[in-house]
């Protein structure tokens, strides 16, 4: 659709007529500052096509203060090929006019077409609303409204649906949303929403069903245990006449009678078996007695004899163990004897056998005693010598530190003799004979030397004197030295009493000779005394003393007997006597084991005799011949007494047996008790009958089949209807279901096309971004990339701003998708986008250019330089109402 | 000439559980009303006796207001009754006879025989003989006896039996509760009296099941009567006319219903049934759902002349034709559906389909009519 011209007249704003002409049939953008007028030609638009010429709610559309005017619009547009004009004038001389080809509409008609081309409804009175408006409504923008996308597509889903379905070719239903709330509904009614469980009535029937059938199953038991007692009255009334008729008891009365009297006549025999067995009992007795009074006699008799024969063997017992007794008496003498011999042997050899210990000993200590004296001997020599050289090297010693200084003296004495006679001045002489000098004070004849080792005077006699001072230095040290030195050599040598050096030389030798012979001599001292001579001494003085105690012993000893040679050694005289001591004590047994038998023999024998002697005294007493043939006749009686009466017993008891007592008392018993049971089952079976036909009239009266039959009644009609109310229920459910199913299927469908173009314009605005489109057409959650990956969000969460494009890229979307199915579309923007940003705004400028290439858009903005970029120059409407 | 009516099975205390409550309720009502015809009947006719074989009564448990109500509407008969129990009222130990008779609700006139005993009337003259049933089943022929009970000369002899003349019957059917063909000859009965039998039928010249004097069931053939019948005398043929007493007339039918013309005749069918009639209507085939539509109307409004009216629909195929559809203006996703729907009843689903199907168009139908008034 184009719309190529717009008048308008007496509108608002425009008392005068203002026209647009040439509109473009892309982008045309107006623009003009507020109060300009842009909202009026807006609102002409509108009012040319939504409201009726008829209506008297447009006063708005006057101008301001100006209530006889008759605002006036007209529209040059072309859709499908089609020119048209269509001319309405409001509230005065009201006119609608529509012009296309060669055919002209007026009034209604004019709109009718008019609204069936655009896709929008009158309001059936008063001023159009926004829910009369379809698609003009969605795609004329009003200002400040893009953000709102939901309400106006709700108002057009139903062009818009006719649209798509147009534009698929296909049939979409026109009533199904009504036939699907009808069948949601009345499936509701019966079935929960959410889980299609059962509800209302449907669940009413379900659940009175059931509680008929619990009832029924109950009066069912209750019949039943009706129906079971009734079978038992029954059955007891035809044993209760029977037994009334037949009185079993009196039978069984009878036959008691009958079998007491056989019971008690029997009775009397058994009585008299009791007696008669007493009887025999007592006979028994007496006989009993009788045989023991004669064995008595018989056995005095026989006691008698075995007594006497008792006695005979009891004696010759007794005899034969007093010889026993005497043969071991001798054998015991004899082995006394023996053992005597044999100790007294023992105590010999033991003797002898001391004796010759003792001397061997004595003998021994003698020989030790004189070794000890002997060794001893040598010793005293020995230490005697060994003491004369100690002695001598006592006398002998010289200590070697004196030896020592004597030979260093000596050296230095040397030595101090050779220095004054090197630095001595030398005298030699030679006198003629008889001359004689005095040199110092000795007087020399002949020739000689003088070593002058001081000044000194020569006498020549006669002469006179000559003084000779030696000329060699310190001669005079040498001389006090020389002198102090022999001092000294002098009193060591006195000290030790020594004449010598050489003499001292010589007894250190001597010395050293003297202590190698003390070496010797106390070691040989040692060899024989190692413990010291008063050891010896003692040792020897031991011995001396144990010999002469062994001396005393012996002599102590009785003499020697003279056989003692012969003697056995001390072990086999013991074993000897052990022997002897051994067979005495057995012997000994063995004769008082014989003593004691013999006395026993002689205890039992005596007894024996005085045994025999009461028995034979038994025997003589004089009236017993006569009391045991008294007893042997009385035998003889009882016994013909007993054999009598024992047949009677025997007859007795074959009566009693034939009779069978026992059994006839359990007869008695039997049929007193079937009597007594007959009784009291009758009277038993009388109150049963009684109690029973009580409960059976009282629960007769309940009418329990009738009622039962009621149920039964309700139940069938309760299960129909529940059956019904299922029926109904699943089909309700299953043809929701469908209508569901395709409904969606449908939906889907339809949605595509939408879906593309809004996609189309979506990628410009987000790129990557999908939008949703609920079953309404109605834009839903919008998914796109962010730096957490997808995010969705309902269209309701945008940004106002964001809210705002996709209002106005889904109203584009939908005008491409209504184009396509060949509809008319005009997009009107009045103010839009004020909330976008720059760069938004940008990508919305795209967007709209694009569309412009398939809409005829008209742009109402105050703010032409942010439109300046979208290829057509604006038309300032401030040079309209001039 | 004596002349007796003959009935029996009158099953009263019987329940109609398959029906509405209303009418379940007017048809047991109908059993006590039939009845009070019966008696009413008798007296206008100058019946002798009327001779009642069995099943009285259609449980031993009947309430004690039921026994009342019962005897009460047989006081328009004033001559002599004569019952039998049968196997639903058998005479037991404890039975509803022995609480009928304790509460007092037998008046005299009225004889219940629970012996096998010959019963002596003198008016009018007959002897009869009663074979009741003292158990709810017997295996054993209870009318036995009747050949070895003499009876008085000159009086006309009339058994009084429950239960399956045996050989007319099917094989194994019913086989409780026999009786002997041609007792009524070896037992020197110049009438004998039957009851078990639902409809009436005849066994041979001297031997009725009377049926049930108000229907009670659908299968019941030629119920809904009693037995007049006259006796010349001993050894006469008895003279028997079926007498028409039931108020209501139950009808089974089954259609196939194939082409439109078949609907047609239907509704003309269903149309022409009135105030007395029991219908069971069981439909198979198919229509379309102009037929249905027109079924659905036709029953609903039989309803409401009908005593009842059951109908069963559910073997009826419903095959929309494009009209139907267009009529319907089951546009776009809707005929997707009602196409989904037809198919579906060849399914395993048959039923939900069907019944899916006829609400929809039910529905499609109630919006069009609301359009149309909106219109």
């Amino acid at each position: 659709m184009k719309l190529t011209r717009l008048r308008v007249e007496q509108f608002k704003r425009f008392r005068q007529p203002v026209e647009l002409r040439e509109l473009e049939p892309g982008l045309n953008l107006f623009s003009g500052p507020n109060e300009a007028g842009k909202s009026t030609l807006v609102a002409a638009i509108r009012a040319a096509f939504f409201e009726r010429h008829r209506s008297s709610a447009v006063d708005e559309l006057l101008p301001w203060g100006d209530s006889a005017a008759a605002p006036t619009v007209e529209l040059d547009f072309e859709t499908g090929g089609q020119a048209y004009r269509l001319s309405k004038r409001f509230l005065h001389k009201k006119r609608c006019e529509l012009q296309f080809g060669s055919t002209r509409l007026d009034g209604d008609d004019a709109e009718g077409h008019l609204s069936k081309l655009l896709g929008f409804q009158y309001a059936g009175r008063g001023a159009s609303q926004a829910e009369h408006w379809g698609i003009p409504g969605l795609l004329w923008i009003e200002q400040g409204s893009a953000q709102d996308i939901h309400t106006p597509v709700a108002n057009a889903t139903d062009h818009l649906r006719r649209a798509l379905n147009e534009s698929l070719g296909e049939v979409a239903s026109s009533g199904g949303d009504d036939v699907l709330a009808s069948v949601e509904a009345a499936r509701n009614e019966l079935l929960t929403a959410s889980t299609g469980n059962p509800r209302g009535v449907y669940a009413e029937a379900i659940k009175r069903e059931g509680a008929l059938g619990e009832a029924i199953r109950e009066i069912d038991s209750e019949i039943a245990l009706y129906s079971q007692k009734v079978d038992s009255l029954a059955a007891l009334r035809r044993e209760h006449a029977a037994d009334e008729a037949g009185k079993p008891w009196v039978g069984f009365r009878a036959q008691e009678k009958d079998a007491v009297a056989r019971l008690d006549a029997i009775e009397g025999v058994e009585r008299q078996l009791r007696e008669a067995r007493q009887q025999a009992a007592q006979l028994d007795e007496k006989a009993r007695l009788l045989r023991d009074r004669l064995d008595g006699f018989a056995r005095d008799e026989k006691d008698a004899l075995t007594r006497s024969t008792a006695r005979d063997t009891l004696r010759q017992k007794r005899d034969d163990a007093t010889l026993l007794v005497d043969q071991w008496k001798a054998r015991h003498a004899e082995a006394a004897t023996r053992y005597t011999s044999a100790r007294d042997t023992l105590r010999l050899a033991r003797q002898e056998d001391t004796r010759r210990g003792l001397a061997r000993q004595l003998e021994e200590l003698r020989l030790k005693a004189d070794s000890s004296a002997a060794t001893l001997a040598r010793a005293e020599a020995e230490q005697a010598s060994l003491r004369g050289l100690q002695q001598q090297a006592a006398a002998t010693e010289i200590a070697d530190a004196d030896l020592n200084a004597l030979r260093e003296q000596q050296r230095q004495i040397r030595e101090i003799r050779i220095r004054q006679e090197a630095s001595a001045t030398r005298l030699h002489f030679a006198l003629d004979d008889g001359r004689s000098l005095r040199i110092g004070d000795e007087t020399v004849n002949g020739s000689g030397e003088r070593q002058l080792l001081e000044a000194t005077s020569l006498h020549l006699p006669g002469l006179g004197r000559l003084d000779i001072a030696p000329g060699g230095t310190d001669l005079a040290g040498l001389r006090h030295a020389a002198a102090d030195l022999d001092g000294q050599l002098a009193d060591l040598l006195q000290r030790l009493g020594l004449a010598s050096l050489d003499a001292a030389e010589e007894r250190y030798r001597s010395n050293r000779q003297l202590a190698g012979d003390i070496r010797a001599a106390s070691g040989s001292l040692k060899a024989l005394a190692p413990r010291g001579l008063d050891a010896l001494r003692s040792e020897r003085d031991s011995h001396e003393a144990r010999a002469r105690d062994s001396a005393n012993a012996l002599a102590l000893l009785p003499p020697a007997t003279p056989d003692a040679a012969s003697l056995p050694g001390i072990s086999e005289a013991e074993s000897a006597e052990d022997a002897a001591k051994h067979a005495l004590d057995e012997i000994r047994a063995r004769l008082s084991d014989a003593e004691l038998t013999a006395g026993n023999a002689q205890t039992s024998c005596e007894a024996a005799e005085r045994e025999l002697a009461a028995a034979r005294a038994l025997l003589d007493t004089p009236d017993r011949a006569e009391r045991l043939a008294t007893a042997t006749r009385n035998l003889t009686d009882t016994l013909a007494e007993q054999r009598k009466l024992q047949g009677d017993i025997e007859a007795l008891t074959r009566q009693v047996n034939e009779a069978s007592p026992d059994f006839l008392r359990q007869d008695v018993e039997r049929y007193r008790r079937s009597a007594e049971q007959h009784e009291k089952r009758f009277t038993e079976r009388a109150t049963e009958l009684l109690k029973l036909d009580v409960e059976l009239q009282s629960a007769g009266a309940k009418g329990l089949d009738e009622r039962r039959a009621e149920m039964l009644r309700d139940q069938a009609q309760a299960s129909r209807r529940a059956a019904e109310l299922a029926r109904r229920a699943t089909a309700l459910d299953h043809l929701l279901g469908l209508l569901k199913g395709k409904r969606r299927g449908l939906t889907l469908r339809l949605q595509a096309p939408l879906q593309k173009h809004l996609n189309r314009y979506l990628q410009l605005l987000f790129p990557g971004a999908s939008l949703e489109i609920d079953e309404n057409l109605s834009p839903g959650p919008l998914t796109r990339k962010s730096a957490h990956g997808q995010e969705s969000g309902d269209f309701d969460a945008l940004s106002f701003g964001a809210r705002e494009q996709m209002g106005v890229i889904s109203r584009l979307a939908y005008a491409d998708l209504l184009k396509e199915a060949g509809r008319p579309t005009l997009i009107i923007l009045d103010d839009a986008l004020v909330h976008s940003d720059e760069g938004r705004l940008a990508q919305m400028k795209r967007v709209l250019f694009d569309a412009a290439t398939r809409h005829q858009i008209l742009l109402f903005s105050c703010h032409p330089e942010k439109w300046r970029d979208l290829g057509v120059s604006a038309r300032n409407l401030e040079h309209l109402g001039a | 000439m004596i002349k007796l009516l003959h009935t029996a099975d009158w099953q009263i205390g019987k329940l109609f559980g398959q029906f509405e409550p209303d009418e379940a309720t007017l048809l047991a009502e109908a059993r006590f009303t039939t009845v009070a015809h019966l008696a009413k009947f008798a007296s206008a006719e100058g019946v002798d006796l009327i001779l009642v074989a069995g099943d009285v009564f259609d449980a031993q448990g009947v309430a004690d207001k039921t026994i009342h109500r019962l005897f009460n509407a047989m006081a328009g008969f004033a001559g002599p009754w004569v019952m039998i129990p049968g196997n639903h009222d058998a005479g037991l130990a404890e039975s509803v006879w022995t609480r009928a008779e304790r509460i007092g609700a037998i008046p005299a006139n009225v004889t219940v025989c629970l012996k096998a005993e010959p019963l002596i009337l003198a008016r009018p003259a007959v002897a009869l003989l009663p074979a009741p049933l003292t158990q709810r089943i017997t295996y054993t022929d209870l009318t036995e006896w009747f050949a070895g009970a003499d009876t008085p000369a000159g009086l006309p002899r009339i058994g009084l039996a429950h239960g399956s003349v045996q050989g007319i019957l099917a094989e194994g059917i019913d086989s409780s509760n026999p009786i002997a063909a041609g007792r009524a000859e070896q037992g020197r009965l110049d009438y004998l009296a039957l009851g078990d039998w639902h409809g009436t039928k005849q066994v041979d010249a001297r031997c009725w099941y009377a049926g049930t004097p108000e229907t009670d069931r659908f299968r019941a053939n030629e119920s809904g009567q009693a037995l007049l019948v006259e006796l010349d005398g001993p050894g006469a043929l008895p003279r028997v006319t079926p007498i028409t007493t039931g108020q209501f007339r139950w009808h089974d039918q089954s259609v196939a219903l194939h082409v439109s013309s078949d609907v047609d005749q239907l509704v003309e069918r269903i149309a022409a049934f009135g105030p007395a009639d029991v219908v069971q209507l069981s439909l198979s085939g198919h229509t379309d759902l102009a037929g249905h539509r027109c079924l659905a109307d036709a029953i609903g409004k039989a309803r409401g002349r009908a005593r009842s009216l059951l109908a069963d629909l559910s073997a009826l195929r419903l095959e929309p034709t494009d009209d139907d559809i267009a009529a319907l203006h089951a546009d776009g996703y809707l005929g997707d559906v009602i196409a989904e729907l037809q198919a579906g009843q060849d399914g395993p689903d048959a039923d939900v389909a069907r019944d899916a199907l006829a609400l929809l168009a039910g529905i499609l139908d109630e919006q069009r009519a609301s359009a149309g008034a909106a219109r």
